[in-house]
């Protein structure tokens, strides 16, 4: 259907229709409102049916119970707020339907209004006549008689609402923290500032996550350790933090205010509180596997300590690649070990903790090199990722701050930088940007010409996306004082030939291809959720966005509430994002707890499970049914622990005795709705 | 062979040590060839106990009346109750302990094995005498039914396949699982029909033909509700399609006189009786242990058994859930499995 | 999808459903195809409910006794229930209800089920319409429906 071009914005009609009820002495409000009248002029609104609200509102006024009913513009304004609490004033009501967009929207404003007027939040309720009908009808008519069957329904619902009072629920003033990155320390941190306890859960033998990897960090350059590690030590010294490492969430159970959370640790070989650090351990053991702090650039033992300032300090043995736990195999570390640190016997730990919050700062791992293929990526020892770059220019990492291939240990004086490898590509890899490639490969170039200054670096691009408090600045500085080249184009292809990494590339602007005999190429891989952010997700009941980051509530009014409440994220593991940003949701993420925790109760919603108990026979179909364990039998009848029923009504279907019924919801009001739909 | 001397025994034994204060069994019935359910209170009562083919009633119907006596007596006897239980019967007594309904220790269990038989279906039964009245019905052997004819004093054996109630026909558990003491082999193979035989046939047909054959069914209830008050987990304080018959009671408040549902009318209907025994369908979902009560003593022969059994079909093709098999199992409505069926959602 | 505008010659069908939809994921699917401005028929009518799982047999049953042409219940996708398991509860019992309808003859294409996302607004749609045509083929339901 073409949009009519004549078409004129009319006037969005509201209404609020009020209602006597049947029984006598029992009056009920109803109003509704909305804009159902096509008022703008594009063409797929065109196609957006309307609803005679005035005609919803004439017929509403002829049933029994209607009081009030009115239609009115924009009622969710301020003076349409007035009209409603004016309404319910002066008709005495005892209930009222508001007919307008979906309840995720106005509930609130209008159940606020209700008790500005002096009727229960409760027995206020939202029929959805926007989305739900005349944004996806076309025929007015028809349109018109659902709104009005949608509206009967809920007149007919509100009438048997009883008037209810949030639950107060006690709050437990601690918080956890899974993920010990620069987002869980920033916010664990910031908690305990506002007297809260802090349990920080770490799936590694340290705290300090990727960032402790890094040399640098841009723009300012200053040294990623120098900057993170005094934050790490306080976490150590701060006695409201409980630093539980190498351990992971196994279960939740609980609500906001009051979760209890089961914590998995790894079984502690060596004794945190007994380790020395004398460093016997290491020679003696025979076993070698990849460093993971330095990405596999250099081996470590299987009795270890991932890093010289690691928190907490002290060896750890990593279960998997050590021999001993086998004792006929060997047996070496313990045998050197003065202090008697090591034991061979020691079991996982599962603990379980109250928590009021949770923050989920999991963090990012990067997209793997092995999808890489083409660049040659976990192909060529000399074709590195960003962090095995960070970890060459950094004065801890293997080549103690000297840019050398791994392959041969020579200084590579030709360097390619690739950005946007498996970023910005929905075809093959992922279709978002993953935000820091930019900067960072810009940092890496400048770092490479501070450390080869005879070198030339080239960096293949897209777009350069620097925007930030001195970002560009630090671009341009990296094309103009360190003479770093920038091509735009992509690489579609790198192989190795005669010692030499052919990079073959095209340059758009210069509308040439581009070869390059390069000693070492960086990939500026994509950032993807870290592994295990499904397992955590899944764990605490919170979702994922299509790329499998944590999905905000809202994206733009909610970007640190999980969907679920009492649960925050931080950091990487809801998106791609640099330092800054990740410290500034940390704080944010904090806030909002120390918010939520500040308070001595929380309201928790009223429309709870209520057992009739005549009708009761005691059989804990309920109980086994119940998600939350919020039933008990007390006396041979089924109890709602009204603090733990959230409301879900599962205990409502399975009772075939119809003996439980959640408030306002309840099977004697589906019953009178479904007959207000079939009238 | 099951002695009934040894129920009788073993009956008597625990009224005189007062271990029970009843024993529910089965006597001879004055009326007909058939027994009749009693309660026995004196030892010296057990020699009215009987065990033949015409023992049809399940008894734990009586132990939830009892229950119920109980509840609003002002001196309860608490003392357990013996019940003469066959192996539906005891399943019966598995889904009620399972509901919490009472205790285990609130009931002695003397289970009596079918062995290779079953009960008779006095239809069946009645058909095949074409008319005559049977004055005596007694086990033959493994597989046969002894059958004396009124009148004529002739002796008839008849297959048991032949007259058996047809959820013995498809019966999986002839054997009393819960029980205190079993009279009888356990007989594993019985070879008549396969379980949910009868439901299994029901569905062959087509759609409107079920339809055609069920609305047949609706239209001649009289809504007589025998089905209900004989089926022992029909204990519902109040049954949810009672909206005319409401019970009001001593704790009845105004808001639930208020708050009733009329799911359905009282009306014998077709679309109301459809209602209702949908309804009671559902609900016994997981419930019903296949007694065949609620068919046998349908005045107007609505194969209600087969609702039943449909459900216990599916919920043991597709759950792996028996009912009164486990009394610890969650109800097959409460609990759920990753692979239940999902295909059948858009 | 429009609705077929009563000038055509023969007057379609038009079948009444009620749509029990989960506040959670279904009611905030079709939230999102009417923010989208998607269009579908308007013969289902939803009833907002807590949970799929909240759904008691009875409300099928009543609607259809009071006529309705057919009955949907939707809820979350597995796995997504903001109750954790309330879905799954109602899918084993919904099942039930299915067979033993089709049992005794109702039509099998009365009773749906389905599970719509809240970013689902589409498919939310695309079942809704299909349901319509599906119902529009049967015609009335009077199985049943209530005779006073």
């Amino acid at each position: 259907m073409p949009a009519p071009d004549d078409w004129t914005p009319r006037s969005d009609a509201y209404f609020a229709s009020p209602l006597a009820q049947g029984t006598p002495g029992k009056q009920c409000g109803l109003a509704a409102t909305g804009d159902y009248q096509p008022s703008l002029r594009s063409p797929w609104l065109a196609a957006a049916a309307t609803v005679d609200v005035k005609k919803v509102a004439r017929e509403l006024a002829k049933d029994d119970g209607v009081v009030f009913s009115e239609d009115y513009v924009y009622m969710c304004s301020d003076p349409g707020q007035t009209a409603v609490i004016d309404a319910i004033k002066d008709n005495d009501l005892n209930g009222m339907v508001i007919s307008c967009c979906s309840p995720t929207l106005h509930e609130k404003t209008f159940r606020d209004a209700s008790e500005l007027g002096d009727l229960n939040a409760f027995q206020c309720e939202i029929a959805n006549i926007r989305e739900q009908c005349a944004w996806v009808h076309s025929d007015m008519e028809v349109a018109t008689e659902k709104a009005l069957k949608i509206t009967r329904a809920s007149v007919r619902r509100v009438q048997h609402n009883q008037a209810l009072e949030p639950i107060g629920v006690p709050v437990t003033r601690r918080a956890l923290v899974v993920g010990g990155g620069i987002a869980g320390i920033q916010a664990a941190l910031d908690m305990t500032d506002a007297g809260l306890d802090v349990i920080l859960v770490e799936k590694q033998a340290t705290i300090g996550g990727n960032m402790l990897k890094l040399s640098e960090t841009f723009p300012t350059l200053d040294c990623s350790q120098c900057i993170l590690s005094p934050k790490m030590v306080s976490v150590s010294k701060n006695a409201k933090i409980t630093l539980m490492t190498e351990s992971e969430v196994e279960s939740i159970s609980g609500f906001v205010g009051n979760f209890k959370v089961k914590i998995k640790k790894k079984a502690e070989f060596v004794d945190p509180e007994l380790c020395k650090l004398c460093d016997d351990c290491t020679p003696v053991c025979p076993v070698a596997v990849p460093n993971e702090y330095d990405v596999g650039l250099t081996n470590r033992r299987a009795i270890y300590i991932p890093f010289a300032q690691a928190i907490p300090a002290s060896f750890t043995l990593d279960e998997e690649a050590c021999l001993g736990l086998d004792p006929v195999v060997c047996g070496k570390c313990e045998e050197v070990c003065d202090v008697g640190a090591i034991d061979y016997d020691k079991k996982p730990t599962v603990t379980e903790e109250e928590v009021g919050a949770i923050i989920v700062a999991t963090g990012f791992d990067l997209y793997g090199m092995e999808h890489m293929g083409e660049f040659g990526g976990g192909r060529y020892p000399d074709v590195l990722d960003g962090l095995q770059f960070e970890r060459l220019c950094s004065a801890s990492g293997a080549t103690e701050g000297h840019i050398m291939r791994p392959s041969d240990h020579k200084v590579p004086k030709e360097i390619v930088f690739i950005q946007c490898s498996g970023s910005r590509d929905p075809e093959n890899h992922c279709a978002y940007c993953s935000k820091i490639c930019c900067m960072y490969t810009a940092k890496h170039a400048t770092l490479y010409k501070h450390h080869v200054p005879d070198g030339q670096a080239y960096i293949f691009y897209i777009d350069i996306r620097s925007g930030g408090k001195g970002y560009e600045e630090f671009v341009q500085r990296s094309m103009e004082n360190d003479g770093v080249i920038y091509l735009r184009g992509r690489v579609s292809r790198v192989y190795e030939k005669d010692g030499k990494l052919k990079v073959m590339g095209v340059d758009t602007l210069a509308g040439r291809n581009v070869e390059i005999d390069a000693d070492m190429v960086v990939l500026a891989q994509a950032m993807e959720p870290s592994k295990g952010t499904a397992e955590i997700a899944k764990i605490l009941k919170i979702g994922r966005d299509k790329d499998g980051f944590l999905a905000e509530a809202h994206p733009k009014l909610k970007p640190v509430e999980s969907v679920t409440a009492g649960i925050y994220l931080a950091g990487a593991a809801q998106g791609p994002k640099d330092i800054p940003e990740t410290v500034s949701q940390a704080g944010a993420a904090a806030s909002k707890v120390i918010a939520l925790l500040s308070k001595d109760q929380l309201a928790h919603s009223p429309t709870v499970a209520k057992v009739r108990d005549p009708y009761c026979t005691g059989c804990e179909m309920c109980v086994d049914a119940c998600p939350y364990d919020a039933i008990a039998l007390v006396d041979g009848k089924a109890s709602v622990n009204e603090i733990l029923c959230e409301g879900c009504g599962s205990c409502v279907g399975v009772c075939v005795r119809a003996a439980i019924d959640v408030k306002n919801v309840t099977q004697l009001q589906i019953h009178e709705m479904i007959s207000a739909i079939m009238a | 062979m099951v002695n009934v001397e040894e129920i009788r025994g073993y009956a008597a034994g625990l009224l005189e040590k007062g271990e029970v204060k009843s024993v529910l069994g089965f006597r001879r019935g004055s009326a007909s060839a058939f027994a009749e359910p009693c309660t026995l209170i004196e030892a010296s009562d057990a020699a009215s106990l009987v065990w033949d083919p015409t023992c049809l009633n399940n008894l734990a119907l009586y132990l939830v009346k009892d229950r119920k006596q109980q509840a609003v007596s002002k001196t309860p006897d608490t003392r357990p109750v013996g019940i003469v239980a066959k192996g539906c019967d005891s399943r019966a007594i598995g889904v009620l302990l399972q509901e919490n309904y009472f205790k285990r220790e609130d009931v002695v269990v003397i289970g009596v094995s079918c062995e290779g038989t079953g009960v008779v279906d006095p239809r069946k039964l009645s058909a095949k005498l074409k008319g005559r009245t049977a004055s005596r019905v007694t086990f033959d052997g493994a597989d046969g039914i002894n059958v004396s004819v009124y009148g004529d004093g002739t002796e008839t054996v008849i297959p048991a396949r032949e007259v058996l109630a047809d959820r013995c026909l498809e019966c999986r558990a002839a054997t009393p699982t819960l029980n205190d003491v079993v009279f009888g082999e356990t007989v594993e193979a019985r070879g008549y029909n396969e379980p949910f035989h009868a439901a299994k046939e029901a569905e062959k047909v087509s759609e409107d033909e079920r339809w055609a054959n069920w609305e047949h069914h609706f239209d001649r209830c009289l809504r007589c509700f025998a089905c209900r008050a004989v089926c022992p987990m029909c204990y519902c304080p109040e049954c949810v399609v009672d909206s005319t018959t409401f019970v009001v009671t001593l704790g009845t408040s105004a808001e639930e006189k208020a708050n009733r549902i009329r799911w359905c009318e009282r009306s014998a209907n077709t679309s109301e009786s459809a209602v209702y025994h949908l309804t009671r369908a559902i609900h016994l979902a997981g419930r019903c242990i296949d007694c065949g009560e609620c068919e046998r003593v349908c005045p107007v022969n609505i194969p209600l058994r087969l609702l039943n059994t449909k459900l216990e079909k599916e919920a043991f093709e597709m759950f792996e859930y028996q009912a009164g098999h486990d009394i610890e199992q969650a109800s097959l409505l409460s609990s759920f499995r990753d692979e239940d069926p999902n295909s059948f959602i858009r | 999808m429009s609705n077929p505008s009563k000038t055509t010659e023969v007057q379609t069908f038009e079948p009444r459903i009620v749509a029990f939809l989960c506040k959670w994921c279904s009611s905030a699917g079709s939230d999102l195809a009417g923010v989208s401005r998607i269009q579908y028929s308007a013969n289902a009518t939803p009833i907002t409910i807590p949970c799929s799982g909240s759904v008691s047999p009875m409300y099928i049953l009543s609607a259809f006794n009071k006529g309705a042409d057919g009955v949907l219940i939707s809820g979350c996708h597995p796995g997504d229930c903001h109750y954790m398991e309330g879905n799954y509860l109602a899918r084993r019992k919904l099942y039930l209800v299915k067979e033993l309808l089709q049992f005794i003859g109702l039509e099998s294409e009365r009773f749906r089920m389905s599970w719509v996302s809240a970013a689902e607004g589409v498919k939310f749609a695309e079942v809704v319409d299909e349901f319509v045509e599906d119902l529009r083929v049967l015609g009335p339901q009077n199985r049943l429906k209530a005779e006073r």
